[in-house]
């Protein structure tokens, strides 16, 4: 028998699935004292916490340095990085193996592999602390990081995107070079309002709503017609989307897109990563997923072979590759799943936050209040 | 070290765990089974076979109900060179105070002299689109030895068993990867079945 649960407190709790290094990689839950969690990131096998009293959170494994506490040591618990408690934390995003962090002064700072100069501190060696990207001050009034396989990503809040690290399949953008180990502007004509990096494409939402997709062109998760894949290097329009979009999340194989009637996916589905049922295992096309045309989802979420979709009203789905449990959908059984299945474990709870890696799914979700069997019940 | 110990002790007062780990049973009161993909031979009949839009997978064991034991999901035919992936994992069970019928189920499999009873069956079946028209057809079966694993102490990790015609059980039509975690727990058994014997 395990303890006795502590009740989950009203300011919720960030709830574990898969190998998260956490309470032995069975699905378990934590949440701190005084505070609550900000922003979710989930890397191959690490994941970051930034919480609203402006600390970072890091726990996983750190074979890289990953974590940013001084030490290549797998860590268990959520453990805070102290050496970045002077300056307030705002986002982090986890790559493969590496991490990024902005702090509200508009440093950015970088930790773990660099093999592909993905850190952006003009060299290939690996640290196991934080270490500021020189390039980056508050001028650049940077808004969001994305992180993926040795790549890495600044976006500004006047729409200017900066990337570097692996070029290999022109993932960050540029023409000519194989990596690049400072940041590099991405120049396009537009500005842009939303980037992901996936573990080898990455894809951007321009202000006025289009998506465009570049890097590694196999299995579709360009979104691009044949003919246009030669050009894989350089991000191109994907015209298979009629609406205005809101969001996109690269996986490792796959691309999901929130438009604002929809939610479209691409790429490897062989896990069921697509949630387009058993039938399509692949598609370089754009396909809305029927199934919950009817929900209207608000946030989308992929890892390296699934996806995680939050509602309006606060409810989670999940599909793909199971293994490890990461769908969030049981103890010690587990499927792919290749239609969206609505995690039951959050129908009590209301879902803010969700992020997707490698082996792992990260949720913050808060108890729903004034519902049957809540505590209205005994009045 | 001291770095890594250091590290795991900061600030962890400030981090509340909801509870410990549920205490799990041990590696020999349970095994797993997972199905993990499934590709047919480029000339299997199968293939070519129209009725044949998308399969599933099952095999028996003891008191569990199908229901428990076959992959939840049907998925499309694998094409030629393609390999379609269930990842379909269970946790059996096999307690040796409340599953003596399982352990036994599993020990009588250990000391088939019959090597048809000395495996564990997996049937992979035709599931057809219009339920009501047609029936669920059995295209293939695979076996995997328990013995081997008894003998040689080591779990299955992702193995290719060949899936055989059910016509002709010579002919090869594809391969079945499946995992099984079980060394330990059918060493116990073992020690456990032959020991009551001599006692
Ligand atoms: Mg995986
Ligand atoms: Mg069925």
């Amino acid at each position: 028998m395990g303890e006795p649960e502590t009740p989950v407190p009203d300011s919720g709790a960030v709830f574990t699935f898969g190998k998260t290094k956490f309470a032995e990689n069975m699905p378990s839950k934590f949440w701190f004292k005084n505070d609550i969690p900000m922003y979710l990131s989930c890397g191959d096998e690490h994941t970051a916490v930034v919480t609203g009293n402006n600390k970072l959170y890091m726990f996983g494994s750190n074979n890289w340095g990953q974590l940013g506490l001084g030490s290549r040591a797998a860590v268990k618990k959520p453990t805070c990085v102290k050496a970045l408690k002077p300056e307030k934390v705002q986002l982090a995003a986890c790559g493969r193996n590496h991490t990024l962090v902005l702090t509200a002064v508009g440093n950015v700072y970088a930790a773990g592999g660099n093999n592909e100069g993905q850190l952006g501190l003009g060299d290939t060696e690996e640290r196991n602390t934080f270490h500021r990207i020189s390039f980056f001050t508050s001028q650049h009034n940077i808004k969001q990081l994305s992180a993926g396989s040795n790549t890495s990503a600044a976006l500004s809040e006047d729409g200017r995107l900066f990337m570097w690290g692996d070029n290999s399949e022109g993932q960050i953008g540029l023409n000519n070079v194989i990596n690049v180990c400072v940041p590099h502007q991405v120049n396009f004509g537009k500005p842009i309002s939303w980037i992901s990096c996936g573990y080898y494409h990455s894809a951007f939402i321009t202000m006025d709503g289009e998506l465009y997709t570049f890097g590694e062109a196999e299995s579709g998760k360009l979104g691009l017609p044949k003919e246009l894949l030669i050009n894989h290097r350089t991000p191109q329009l994907v015209a298979g989307i009629p609406e205005k979009v809101l969001q996109v999340a690269c996986g490792g194989d796959h691309t999901a897109v929130l438009t604002e009637k929809a939610v479209y996916t691409f790429g490897l589905g062989q896990f069921g990563q697509l949630g387009l049922g058993t039938f399509i295992f692949e598609t370089s096309e754009p396909k809305v997923i029927e199934q919950i045309k009817h929900q209207k989802i608000t946030y989308i979420s992929c890892g390296e072979n699934h996806t995680a979709l939050i509602t309006d009203i606060g409810l989670m789905y999940t599909f793909g590759d199971g293994r490890h449990g990461k769908l969030g959908l049981g103890l010690e059984n587990f499927a792919n799943q290749f239609f969206p299945i609505v995690c039951s474990e959050f129908l009590r709870f209301t879902v803010q936050l969700v992020a997707c890696g490698g082996c792992q799914t990260l949720v913050f979700a808060s108890p729903r209040i004034n519902v049957v069997g809540g505590s209205d019940f005994n009045q | 070290a001291s770095e890594a110990s250091e590290v795991q002790t900061t600030d962890s007062d400030e981090v509340v765990v909801a509870a410990l780990p549920q205490k799990r049973p041990a590696d020999s009161e349970k095994m797993r089974i997972e199905i993990v993909s499934l590709a047919f031979c480029p000339e299997a009949a199968v293939l070519a076979d129209d009725s044949v839009q998308q399969v599933y997978v099952e095999y028996k064991f003891h008191d569990l109900p199908l229901s428990e034991t076959e992959t939840p999901m049907s998925l499309r035919k694998p094409r030629a060179g393609e390999e379609i992936h269930f990842h379909f994992s269970k946790v059996i069970d096999l307690d040796p105070l409340e599953q003596q019928g399982r352990r036994q189920f599993l020990f009588a499999m250990l000391q088939a002299q019959d090597p048809r009873q000395g495996h564990l069956k997996f049937t992979v079946v035709s599931d057809p689109l219009d339920e009501a028209a047609r029936e669920c057809e059995e295209v293939g079966y695979a076996y995997l030895e328990l013995w081997q694993v008894l003998e040689s102490g080591r779990d299955v990790v992702e193995q290719e068993l060949e899936i055989v015609s059910p016509e002709d059980q010579d002919v090869v039509i594809g391969r079945l990867k499946v995992s099984l975690q079980a060394a330990a727990v059918l060493h116990s058994i073992y020690q456990e079945m032959t020991e009551d014997l001599w006692s």
